[in-house]
């Protein structure tokens, strides 16, 4: 009997022993081609790093170029019945296709990056750009001559305005003499054409600093190097495209939050909540500074930055007042989180609107 | 407020060059009867390929004649399915245009995102110093004016030389052309190849020039406005210049208001050309007699001498 024990034991245990050993397949989703800077390229690095840090534990499997629709479906699809046990959605758009697939395959746990909705198997997670944003708006009001800076943005969503409204409370806390700063909407994430003449418009317009917010491309900084304009950048260094130009960069680090949720599926405590990574969490920080940008002002960010990473500071901070006249923050108090992330106002000193939502 | 104005109609011109010019090589292909629905494809197969020659050897002009190049292999297969094998030109023509964009993508892996440099303005002595009328029309790179000479060109060769008479014969009835002892499928053949040349020429240039750069789907939809001007135009080149003009000037209208700060909302302004090109379209064929005037009778239907 009791030798019949230890044989079943040892029998379980033998059939259990090379699914521990089994790395972990992880499927990772690109929305679109990898550049040499932008959201698939820092998507890529963030996986490169969970490869660097888990070595053989994982088994990454990357697919570019699926943006959302039928593909992302099926390539979320296969890679679930292939034995991955974790899936990172790099599309906004696959968010309900992602939450379809966690309903049917509890056992599946999927990151998704910048949506909103969780299920217990479903987690999300985004980079406070508007850290990044800030520093770089500081930048900017020390850089300008003109007093007048221009931002081309993709749309009016709310990650789009708070990091549009961070870059210039950065801007207006350097350069209180800042004229209303101007905005093109381009009513889309991908026109390398449209991106230019948005640019050449707002330089037209006297802008002298621009803002490159969420490009598709690298067509606005490279449009600024050609017209002798500083350029800000989120996502990442963009120096290669503008080496004279190229003022500061809010470079974002998915390294960080990829490897946190790894590492959960790994010890089997995935959670499926809402992470939230900034300077703090090595996710966000400046990047490529120009040298035009005297020491003193460096200094400044820099210090700024540091100020971020333990807490004394937080860019919406009231006082602040929306550009319709309205108290946007109280004086004394700060946005959490959740009202940073729904945000639906410009600050002041914007000279634009919110195009009218249902 | 006149510096806007500036901005508006003098980069009309530099973004209506890649619509205008691929529209002229689709608008002869049409008129010689075929249907070509892969402008998007060439002019994206054009892009890639005039971007690594511009890349590696820093000539423009070499890059512009590979990308011509290589649209035109294009679109001798397309050619080929059609004009040989007498398939449907509409599925050959999607086909073969998804098959440039699936090439250009592939091609261009290497390159995504990489930037070049762009050709210098020319600047034409005295005039361009002009204000307002300067930078408008004497201001502009060298292409621009070479589309304009070829759109006149374009409207010459086929309104008074014996060639363009030939494609028009072709393009209203094969048969009879052929009974005239023309050569239909030749003639088609030549200007399916013209159209080829053409949409490379276009996404050359909206890739070395307007936006010197290389990036996946950069063509963004424009080889299908391109098709959609040549029935706005009803065939005709020089309303096709009207037309491309005036939706270059249409889409920078909607960033300079937005730039000038005028409380106009962004995504209304993104709909005028196309509302414009709706409402147009549905003026012009109203008048059924003045498309019919125009528009090839053949067009889209396969001819074959031996049938």
């Amino acid at each position: 009997m009791r030798s019949k024990l230890i044989l079943a034991a040892a029998a379980l245990h033998l059939a259990a022993a090379p699914a521990l050993s089994d790395p972990l397949k992880v499927g990772l989703l690109i929305p679109n081609a990898i550049a040499e800077v932008g959201w698939d390229h820092e998507i890529d690095r963030g996986g490169k790093a969970l490869v660097q840090t888990f070595g053989d534990k994982i088994q990454l499997n990357s697919v570019t170029g699926v943006l959302e629709g039928p593909d992302a479906t099926r390539v979320m699809n296969k890679m679930a019945a292939d034995g991955s046990r974790m899936v990172i959605l790099g599309g906004f758009g696959q968010m309900n296709d992602g939450l379809r697939l966690a309903r049917k395959d509890p056992k599946l746990s999927l990151l998704h990056l910048g949506g909103y909705m969780n299920e217990p198997n479903f987690a999300t997670l985004a980079i406070r750009h508007y850290e990044g944003s800030y520093l770089c708006g500081m930048a900017a009001g020390f850089a300008t001559k003109s007093k007048q800076l221009g931002i081309v943005a993709a749309f009016p969503l709310p990650e789009v305005l708070n990091i549009l409204n961070a870059w210039v409370l950065g801007a207006q806390s350097v350069n209180p003499e800042l004229k209303p700063v101007k905005v093109v909407w381009l009513n889309s994430w991908f026109d390398p054409t449209k991106e230019k003449s948005a640019a050449e418009s707002l330089v037209t317009q006297g802008s002298d600093v621009v803002y490159s917010l969420f490009p598709g491309t690298a067509s606005t900084v490279s449009t600024a190097e050609q017209l002798g304009v500083y350029v800000t950048v989120t996502m990442s260094d963009a120096s290669k495209f503008a080496p004279k130009k190229h003022l500061c960069a809010a470079q974002a680090d998915f390294a960080p939050g990829f490897v946190r949720k790894v590492q959960q599926v790994l010890d089997g405590k995935f959670q499926g909540d809402d992470t939230f990574l900034g300077v703090k969490d090595a996710s966000m920080a400046v990047a490529g500074l120009n040298k035009d940008l005297g020491e003193d002002h460096k200094k400044a960010i820099l210090a700024r930055q540091e100020e971020i990473r333990t807490g004394g500071f937080q860019p919406f901070q009231g006082p602040i007042m929306a550009n319709d006249g309205s108290q946007a923050v109280a004086a004394g108090a700060a946005l959490s989180d959740k009202e940073i992330k729904g945000m639906n106002f410009l600050v002041k000193g914007v000279d634009a609107k919110i195009p009218a939502r249902k | 407020m006149s510096d806007a104005l500036v901005f508006v109609l003098a980069g009309a011109f530099a973004t209506a060059t890649p619509l205008f010019l691929a529209a002229l090589g689709e608008l002869i292909c049409e008129r010689s009867g075929v249907f070509n629905l892969s402008v998007e494809g060439m002019m994206s197969i054009g892009a890639v390929v005039a971007f690594i020659t511009v890349t590696h050897t820093g000539s423009h002009a070499l890059g512009m004649a590979a990308g011509m190049l290589a649209a035109t292999a294009l679109s001798t297969v397309f050619a080929l399915l059609t004009l040989r094998l007498l398939a449907n030109q509409v599925v050959s023509g999607l086909a073969v245009g998804l098959l440039g964009l699936g090439i250009s993508a592939m091609v261009g892996m290497p390159y995504e995102g990489a930037v070049t440099t762009p050709i210098q303005r020319l600047h034409v002595p005295i005039l361009a110093d002009v204000p307002i009328v300067g930078p408008i029309l004497f201001s502009q790179d060298a292409v621009v004016y070479m589309s304009v000479v070829l759109g006149a060109s374009a409207a010459w060769f086929l309104r008074r030389t014996r060639a363009g008479l030939t494609l028009r014969v072709v393009g209203e009835n094969p048969r009879s052309a052929h009974s005239l002892g023309l050569r239909p499928t030749r003639v088609r053949f030549l200007a399916v190849l013209f159209g080829g040349a053409m949409a490379g020429l276009a996404g050359a240039y909206a890739s070395t020039v307007l936006t010197p750069l290389w990036s996946q789907g950069m063509i963004a939809g424009r080889g299908w406005i391109a098709v959609a001007l040549v029935v706005f135009a009803t065939w005709r080149p020089t309303r096709l210049m009207v037309g491309a003009y005036f939706f270059g000037a249409v889409s920078l209208l909607d960033l300079a208001v937005q730039a000038i700060g005028l409380g106009i909302p962004s995504q209304l302004m993104a709909c005028v050309p196309y509302v414009s090109t709706i409402a147009i379209l549905a003026i012009v064929s109203s008048d059924i007699a003045r498309i019919r005037l125009n528009a090839p009778m053949s067009l889209g239907e396969s001819y074959s001498p031996a049938a």
